[in-house]
């Protein structure tokens, strides 16, 4: 027993020491050094020297909840310059007293400008570091600097990227053409051979003088106001050009995202009928046995309401209904038929026909991959569509019918 | 020998989480691309084939460890060596396992701590849990089997939920042909994880119920095999074959796209649990194989190697390559060069002898 007495001493010291590991802290940064980024702008500097300029929305907590609060800006906004991302990031330390937390990125806004110089060297280190995520939203900022976008005070949530993100959420279930772009479709986008990713579009309207202040929202109609519009088509990972209404909506469909969207047809007589097409359901497919000369075969079905209807038509009568539904399913056609010709202009095949032409003629596009833009330019497509309207709303004919 | 048994339960749990071990959270049979998961159910039939043999000699010789019937089948002049070979090589397996998990650790979550204190952890707790024996191993696997579970369980029905799979990207099955998936369970996914079942030949004299034992364990590999299958086919549906391809820890990014409502999100140190129970167990099972190895070979009461043995299998991790790409490089070489010796050749040779002499010994009729 007397023997054992050192060793136990030993073992007792141990004890008390181990703890200290167990918890774990070696990598720790406690809350209060840590400064939570919500959105990151990328913009191209001058010269080879400042390539990338970073700049990061940085929520200011006791802004945003708490009686801390000093009545100054919810977010602020820090840059950094570099040659790369990653440098950038950590020059942009000597302005931020807190270290930049990148797990809570929500959105990342790149300016047209280094979008058309070209992508895909800043994607690399946002898919490889292990604090920012894959599901951070991508945007390009239209005509602007990024840093415009995320330096602008918004109505509806203290955090404007948190804004940005809802005005996409909302605008895809309502207007169609936006849908939730992250950065591993980008990536994957990139990679489509002879394709390239769709980013959306996002822009400032207004006056954006002030916009980054309080004032911005002083006035009923705000000063200046982040809107999402069209989408980016790229070519590889450079940004090619805007599509917009038919060609837009179009994309958006035959990349089966579309959620809801109003469709407005022109009746030869009778003027404007608009519906909510609540449903689309698109698939995609391929006769793809001459790999030279493939034929694309797109199918569609929509289901769709009344909502605007002022005139005289009967809509009482099914067969009314079967002739607009006629019209509504030329209208998708058309909108299809815009989109395709579309990719065809900028020579990028971001639709997808050359994944599909992998996945149903693995062999036959090995041997045409390597001159798959001059096969798409050229490719015949077929729109298979069909469209229902299953109900006209809340009254079937409209007062102008018996005045 | 044979004082302990284990039952069949804690048999199944134990193989099941040593089959998921790092394989659940690594790259694994990425050299087929698109067909990943194929490689995996390929490689597990050449694994059940090698395991029916290690189930061979399990019978032949219920009570006695690989390292001692291999002594008694070859003699001593050459079974000496060859079990002691067999002791290198599972602490070696131990060591790289750990290596595996403090880097992945290191790369995942803990970016600045040192590498030898995530390792020395990890080694602590194992050698704490095997101080307590081996069947207190196989209990522990037990409870995290459970775990690892109900996460796979609730990250499958996460992912579901938010969307993120497209099975599409599983398409075309074998688009560059056979050959590629051939290739790569040649070169990997027999040997790992499934070869590396040879390490169940020094725990099978443990078995409670010797017929039904090596069926229970056979049950496990190919549960384990599904569930990896799956899990590949699903960080390929959610990633696409290429991002899958150039992750050292898929299900990483896999899981960080969960998304509910930006609500349930970052769900990824559900992952990092999976990593370090997985680690825990696969390294736990190689250091207690050579645990039980020495305490036969040299006649030595089982907890004296335990410190010894742990200090060994925390210096080869670290000193084992300088860098994650060269530990994985030199893995990748020594799963088609050295270990085919160890899982294959060797029990083959040792099957052969067993067969022969049983035959030649079978008492005859008359």
């Amino acid at each position: 027993m007397k023997k054992n007495k050192p060793v136990r001493c030993l073992l007792l010291i141990l004890l008390l020491g181990l703890p200290i590991l167990l918890t774990g802290c070696w990598d720790s940064v406690e809350l209060n050094r840590r400064a939570i980024v919500s959105g990151v702008a990328i913009d191209r500097g001058e010269g080879e020297t400042e390539k990338y300029v970073l700049s990061f929305q940085v929520i200011v907590a006791d802004e945003i909840s708490g009686q801390n609060a000093r009545g100054i800006s919810p977010v602020a906004l820090y840059t950094g310059k570099g040659r790369t991302m990653f440098e950038a990031l950590a020059n942009a330390s000597r302005q931020t007293a807190r270290f930049l937390s990148l797990a809570h990125v929500r959105v990342l806004v790149v300016s047209e400008k280094l979008a058309r110089e070209g992508i895909k060297d800043m994607m690399d280190v946002l898919e490889r570091e292990s604090d920012t995520r894959l599901t951070s939203l991508v945007f390009v900022a239209k005509d602007q600097p990024a840093r415009d976008i995320l330096s602008t005070m918004t109505v509806f949530s203290k955090i404007p990227a948190n804004d940005l993100v809802e005005k996409l959420d909302t605008t895809s279930k309502q207007f169609g053409y936006n849908y939730r772009l992250e950065v591993d479709d980008v990536i994957r986008g990139i990679q489509l051979r002879g394709g390239g990713p769709v980013i959306n579009g996002v822009t400032i309207d207004g006056n954006r003088e002030g916009a980054d202040t309080n004032d911005n929202m002083k006035t009923i109609a705000p000063r200046a106001v982040i809107r999402v519009t069209e989408l980016a088509a790229f070519k590889d990972d450079r940004l090619k050009g805007w599509l917009t209404g038919d060609a837009a909506l179009g994309t958006a469909l035959l990349h089966n995202k579309i959620k809801g969207y109003p469709a407005v047809i022109r009746h030869p007589h009778e003027g404007y009928i608009t519906f909510d097409v609540y449903q689309s359901q698109v698939e995609l497919s391929v006769e793809g046995s001459d790999p030279e000369h493939p034929v694309f075969i797109v199918k569609i079905i929509q289901q769709a309401a009344v909502k605007e209807s002022p005139n005289s038509l009967n809509l009482t009568s099914p067969k009314t209904l079967e002739n607009l539904s006629q019209t509504l399913i030329e209208d998708t056609v058309q909108k299809m038929r815009t989109a395709v010709e579309a990719a065809k202009k900028y020579n990028s095949d971001y639709i997808g026909f050359g994944q599909l032409m992998e996945r149903s003629n693995p062999r036959g596009w090995k041997k045409v991959k390597d001159h798959w833009e001059e096969i798409f330019a050229h490719c015949e497509y077929r729109i298979d569509a069909d469209a229902v309207i299953r109900h006209t709303d809340m009254r079937n004919n409209s007062f102008q019918v018996n005045p | 020998m044979g004082k302990v048994k284990i039952g069949l339960l804690q048999f199944f749990s134990i193989t099941l989480l040593f089959e998921l071990g790092t394989s659940l959270v690594v790259n694994l049979g990425m050299a087929s691309g698109r067909d990943a998961w194929l490689s995996i159910l390929i490689g597990c039939m050449a694994g059940l084939l090698m395991f029916w043999g290690y189930a061979y000699l399990y019978r032949k010789h219920p009570e006695m460890p690989f390292t001692a019937y291999a002594r008694k089948l070859l003699g001593p002049v050459i079974g000496t060596p060859v079990a002691l070979m067999y002791i290198i090589l599972y602490m070696n397996l131990s060591g790289r396992g750990l290596r595996d998990g403090s880097t992945m650790l290191a790369m995942a979550t803990m970016h600045n701590t040192p590498l030898f204190i995530l390792s020395m952890l990890m080694i602590l707790s194992s050698s704490y849990v095997l101080h307590k024996g081996t069947e207190v191993l196989t209990r522990t696997s037990l409870v995290f089997t459970m775990i690892v579970l109900m996460i796979g369980l609730f990250s499958m029905v996460l992912l579901m939920l938010s969307g993120s799979i497209n099975l599409l990207q599983l398409l075309p099955v074998l688009g560059d042909g056979l050959w590629p998936v051939i290739d790569s369970v040649v070169r990997q996914n027999y040997m790992f994880p499934f070869g590396e079942m040879v390490v169940f030949t020094m725990l099978m004299p443990y078995l409670s119920d010797m017929r039904k034992g090596p069926w229970v364990i056979a049950a496990a590999m190919l549960a384990s095999a599904l569930l990896l299958s799956a899990t590949i086919a699903l960080n390929i549906s959610v990633l696409g074959a290429d991002i899958a391809e150039r992750s050292p820890l898929p299900l990483m990014p896999t899981i960080s796209k969960i998304s509910i409502s930006d609500f349930i999100q970052r769900v990824d140190i559900f992952v990092v649990m999976v990593l370090i129970i997985g680690v825990f167990f696969k390294m736990s099972v190689f250091f207690t194989a050579a645990l039980i190895g020495i305490s036969e070979l040299f006649n030595l009461p089982y907890r004296r190697m335990l410190y010894p043995c742990s200090l060994i299998i925390l210096f080869t991790s670290m000193l084992d390559a300088r860098s994650f790409t060269e530990h994985l490089d030199e893995g990748a070489r020594l799963l088609y060069t050295v270990y085919p010796v160890f899982m294959i050749v060797i029990p083959v040779i040792l099957i052969i002898i067993t067969a022969v002499r049983s035959y030649f010994s079978a008492p005859r009729p008359g």
